[in-house]
């Protein structure tokens, strides 16, 4: 299937997620994912608001989809960082409308147009896990976004089969 | 002085302080005006005018009285206002004409127009004057003229129009005039075929579908109309469309097409209160009414089940979902649509299952808007409304928590959260709740003291009661007593403040809010359940710990004499308090830090008597007996205002007056089971008395009661009563009940009669909610052993209609 056509699409406001709406976030996630995240998950998206990272994207007043990101630095390049998706989800009823796409690319974006300024000047690549069995998010990435399958990771999950997943990256500078 | 007599209403007294000082010092504005103004108060509006006059006379021709401006505008708008009021004329004919003030009234707009700032008050003034003048095409275009300026929302305008369009008389439009909200005439009464023809006009329509497709209220280029209608000169306009759909006959294709096209318009938005907004077109003719048709809304799931509008809507709605759910377009349209419209196209429908005590369906639907979108708080709301109305209340306060979870910085679903949580008994985790929004410092509760939050303080006064609190439940009524008293309070400053900036129809508009401050819903409902506890106290008095003497027989004389005298200062010290205190609630007025002498007092309300002990000292007869008087003196029309008054009165012995509340109530609604109770219960105690009133009394009640019984033995008024019951399948279950109380009491039934009662219809009936099938329940419960099986058979019937029902 694929994502929303132009008639498709549905036009979204982003939002900060902190402290006092972030049990939305907990709700898209459990509908989307089968992978439960623990309290700390959320607590630390919640103590540092920051929508350049977190943001869900709203339509017609509800929230009905996010995107989790942090910054990780590169384990042998000091001072450089990546940019980790930890989660990205849209609710069923909300898909191939382009909210995810809209999610991802106002991310990178971002970290895009801070070429010389702040910390996400940075970055030099973006990086997430993504289930194995999981085709439609890998073609997602890869063939909308230009991301590389890179390498599978064995057991990955605990409680999911298939457990393993696969590495995709994409460098941006 | 004045102030005090204003404040006080000592109207004659205050008429003549105002004109002493006006006397000592003519040169003042403020005292002219005064003076005016006691002289209106008094109910002499042709004197106040002389005064006024006499006023104007004493300025020069340069005064600014004579500009245009604020404090001009007002004087002058209310002189208007109280020659309005004038009845005789100036010169002392017995000219007696009702209308004469008015055509004065009238005729006096055109001169100060050019003093005039508030613009929309003249033009009101105007149109009211022209309608009881019966000016009908000068008040078609008044009413137009303030559409254009901006009035189209507001509904006294278009109730105006209507009157004006209809040529309907004064004592219509007087009615009408005072109808608020979105009520219009064509809400209070019912319309003729003709009046809607002339209406629809008015307001846009087309007679027939000419071009088939989607309809518009007019079309552009329709040739028959020579003036815009309102529909086409206000296309924005909310207030128009609402009032369009109350114009059509419900029956007609016209009002089916008009609902659809709101509905659709009304679900792409995302308008959650659709559901609420379709249900104040369910009217339908007021039985009790005989001479005048009045209009009211269906309010009983029965009503609205059988409502032509509802059933309309169902139809409607269910079409909605099939069209979208197949291929995301509404019936007969090729608009593909977000998966929004579907999501509330199902909390529609649930909000109409909500409306027809449908609950398990609505829950069904519900969970399904929740599934699609977890994240919208409205629908843990309404999942909320439906397991508390379905019997669940614990439930009901866990899933509206959950909603509220979602989203900390709304205020709105913090306090249903509160309002739940305390109608579940969970008072200490409302507490938690509520305090998220209060102050962060000190005490919460007192917190919510100071910003007079009533709601807060009835339902934690319910849940005590409930949980036999009363110490700290009358506590919290009594809190909500002295707010209003407060308010009644705070008008001392007003009386000096409103002169001084000549805002005088403002303020008379304030006394008389003050006047009636005692007969407002809030009030009477804190006011009601105070004499309910009272009354209970009274009839079941209990040991007050505090209040017990020690026992003396086991002391030493030296003892005795110690006990004793402290048990008198305690006595003395406690009432001595309670006569202090302001509306029995205590303060600790020696701590208030606020306290600079003003006028005021406003105590710094520390609790010092948090459990309520003094309030339950106080003699329960007496205090119900204030609070009664109050409520029938203010709130006349209320029916529980009378029943309580005939409790408190027979319990004092009071026949005569209890007789008074008997009548009064059947005057206010005469099918209603607390009078029948009450009737049985007079006639009664008529019988069972020992001691007789007063001659002219027992010759009043002699010749009076029996009417109440419509001169029947109370056997047969019983039986008759009965068999109108019976034969209607849609009897409300509160009065069989106190109907089979009534068989059992006068031994006219058995028990097995008295359970075939209530549950012959099954449940089917008006007032079918988890309260009164309780009160049922509780009345199958008093009759022992032999009503088992007919207990078991109530349980059956009530889980049937509450779902989530639990402990029984």
């Amino acid at each position: 299937p694929s994502g929303g056509s132009k008639e498709n699409s549905l036009p979204v406001d982003f939002g900060l997620i902190n402290g006092d709406n972030v049990e939305q976030l907990k709700k898209i996630n459990q509908a989307c994912f089968p992978v439960t995240y623990n309290a700390n998950f959320y607590d630390e998206i919640a103590k540092k608001p920051d929508e350049n990272l977190c943001k869900f994207a709203y339509w017609n007043g509800f929230a009905v989809g996010a995107i989790c990101t942090r910054l990780e630095p590169i384990p042998d390049n000091p001072g450089r960082n990546r940019l980790y998706i930890m989660t990205l989800g849209v609710l069923a009823a909300y898909r191939n409308h382009g909210i995810g796409s809209k999610l991802v690319s106002s991310t990178l974006d971002y970290i895009i147009e801070s070429e010389t300024e702040g910390k996400a000047s940075t970055v030099d690549e973006v990086m997430l896990h993504v289930q194995s069995s999981n085709t439609d998010a890998i073609n997602f990435y890869v063939e909308k976004f230009g991301f590389e399958k890179g390498e599978l990771v064995e057991n990955y999950y605990k409680r999911i089969d298939p457990p393993h997943c696969y590495v995709l990256r994409k460098k941006l500078r | 002085m004045s102030v005090l007599q204003i404040q006080m209403r000592d109207l004659t007294g205050f008429r003549e302080t105002r004109l002493k000082i006006l006397t000592l010092r003519p040169n003042n504005k403020v005292h002219w005006l005064s003076y005016a103004l006691a002289v209106h108060v008094c109910g002499d509006p042709e004197a106040a005018l002389e005064v006024l006059d006499n006023y104007m006379n004493t300025l020069g021709e340069n005064s600014e009285e004579f500009k245009r401006g604020f404090e001009s505008s007002e004087l002058a708008l209310y002189k208007n206002k109280v020659l309005s009021e004038t009845t005789c004329s100036q010169d002392g004919d017995d000219d007696f004409d009702k209308l004469l003030g008015v055509k004065k009234a009238w005729k006096h707009l055109d001169e100060i127009a050019h003093v005039i700032v508030d613009q929309t008050g003249w033009l009101q003034a105007k149109l009211s004057y022209q309608l009881q003048l019966g000016m009908f095409d000068d008040a078609v275009e008044t009413c137009q003229f303030l559409f254009k300026r901006g009035s189209t929302e507001d509904h006294r305008v278009h109730s105006a129009y209507m009157c004006a369009l209809l040529n309907l008389n004064r004592e219509t439009w007087s009615e009408v005039e005072k109808l608020t909200g979105t009520a219009t005439l064509a809400t209070f009464r019912p319309l003729l075929d003709k009046e809607r023809e002339v209406l629809l006009k008015a307001y846009g329509v087309t007679p027939s579908t000419t071009n088939g497709s989607s309809p518009d209220l007019i079309s552009a280029d329709d040739d028959t109309t020579t003036e815009e209608c309102l529909a086409v000169a206000f296309p924005k306009s909310a207030a128009i469309k609402r009032i369009y759909l109350t114009l059509l006959p419900p029956s007609s294709a016209e009002f089916l097409l008009a609902i659809d096209k709101y509905c659709r318009r009304q679900i792409v938005k995302g308008v959650p209160s659709l559901g609420s907004d379709l249900s104040s077109l369910y009217l339908m003719e007021d039985e009790s009414q005989e001479s005048e048709k009045r209009l009211i809304l269906a309010r009983d799931p029965v009503d609205i089940k059988s409502h032509p509008v509802y059933c309309m809507l169902v139809e409607l709605v269910e079409s909605y979902i099939c069209s979208l759910t197949k291929q995301s377009t509404f019936p007969n349209d090729s608009i593909e649509h977000p998966p929004s419209v579907l999501l509330w196209s199902w909390y529609l429908r649930s909000i109409l299952h909500e409306q027809a005590a449908e609950y398990a369906d609505g829950i069904t639907l519900i969970n399904k808007c929740i599934d699609h979108t977890p994240t919208g708080v409205d629908f843990y709301e309404l999942k909320a409304r439906l397991l508390e109305a379905g019997g669940d209340i614990q439930r009901a306060a866990d899933v509206v928590d959950s909603g509220r979870d979602l989203d900390h910085q709304d205020r709105y679903i913090n306090n249903l959260t509160t309002k739940t949580l305390l109608r579940a008994g969970r008072d200490d985790e409302a507490r938690k709740r509520i305090s998220m929004f209060t102050r962060h410092e000190g005490n919460p509760e007192q917190n919510l003291y100071d910003m007079q939050c009533a709601w807060y303080e009835l339902e934690l006064a319910d849940s005590l009661a409930k949980k036999g609190k009363l110490g700290m439940s009358l506590r919290k009524y009594m809190a909500v007593i002295k707010h209003y008293e407060d308010f009644h309070e705070d008008q001392f400053d007003f009386h000096a403040y409103c002169i001084r900036k000549v805002t005088l129809r403002s303020y008379c508009d304030l006394l008389k809010f003050e006047d009636e401050i005692w007969g407002q819903p809030i009030y009477c409902r804190a006011a009601e359940n105070i004499i309910k506890i009272y009354l209970g106290l009274f009839d079941a008095p209990t040991k007050s710990p505090s209040n017990d003497e020690p026992d003396y027989s086991k002391m030493t004389p030296a003892e005795r004499k110690k006990a004793k005298n402290i048990a008198r200062k305690k006595k003395k010290a406690l009432e001595k308090k309670v006569g202090d205190s302001e509306g029995g609630v205590i303060y600790d007025t020696s701590k208030s830090p606020e306290d600079n002498g003003s006028k005021k007092k406003k105590p710094h309300a520390v609790d010092i008597d948090p459990e309520g002990k003094e309030l339950l000292a106080l003699n329960p007869l007496e205090e119900s007996q204030k609070f009664a008087s109050i409520l029938i003196n203010y709130a006349p029309r209320r029916i529980t205002s009378w029943v309580l008054y005939y409790d408190v009165s027979v319990r004092r012995g009071k026949m005569l007056m209890g007789l008074k509340a008997l009548h009064r109530m059947k005057s206010i609604d005469s099918t209603h089971h607390d009078l029948f109770a009450r009737i049985v219960d007079f006639s009664q105690k008529l019988e069972s008395r020992t001691t007789k009133c007063h001659a002219a009394s027992e010759e009043v009640i002699s010749s009076e009661f029996p009417k109440l019984l419509d001169d029947k033995s109370l056997p047969d008024f019983i039986k008759s009563t009965l068999d109108s019951v019976k034969s209607n399948p849609l009897s409300s279950l509160p009065m069989k009940i106190v109907l089979a109380k009534a068989l059992i009491s006068s031994n006219m039934a058995t028990k097995s009669d008295c359970v075939s009662l209530i549950l012959d219809s099954k449940l089917n009936g008006r007032s079918v909610t988890m309260t009164t099938c309780r009160d049922a329940l509780e009345f199958m419960d008093s009759l022992g052993k032999d009503a088992i099986t007919g207990k078991g058979e109530l349980i059956q019937l009530i889980m049937a209609k509450f779902p989530f029902a639990k402990d029984f």
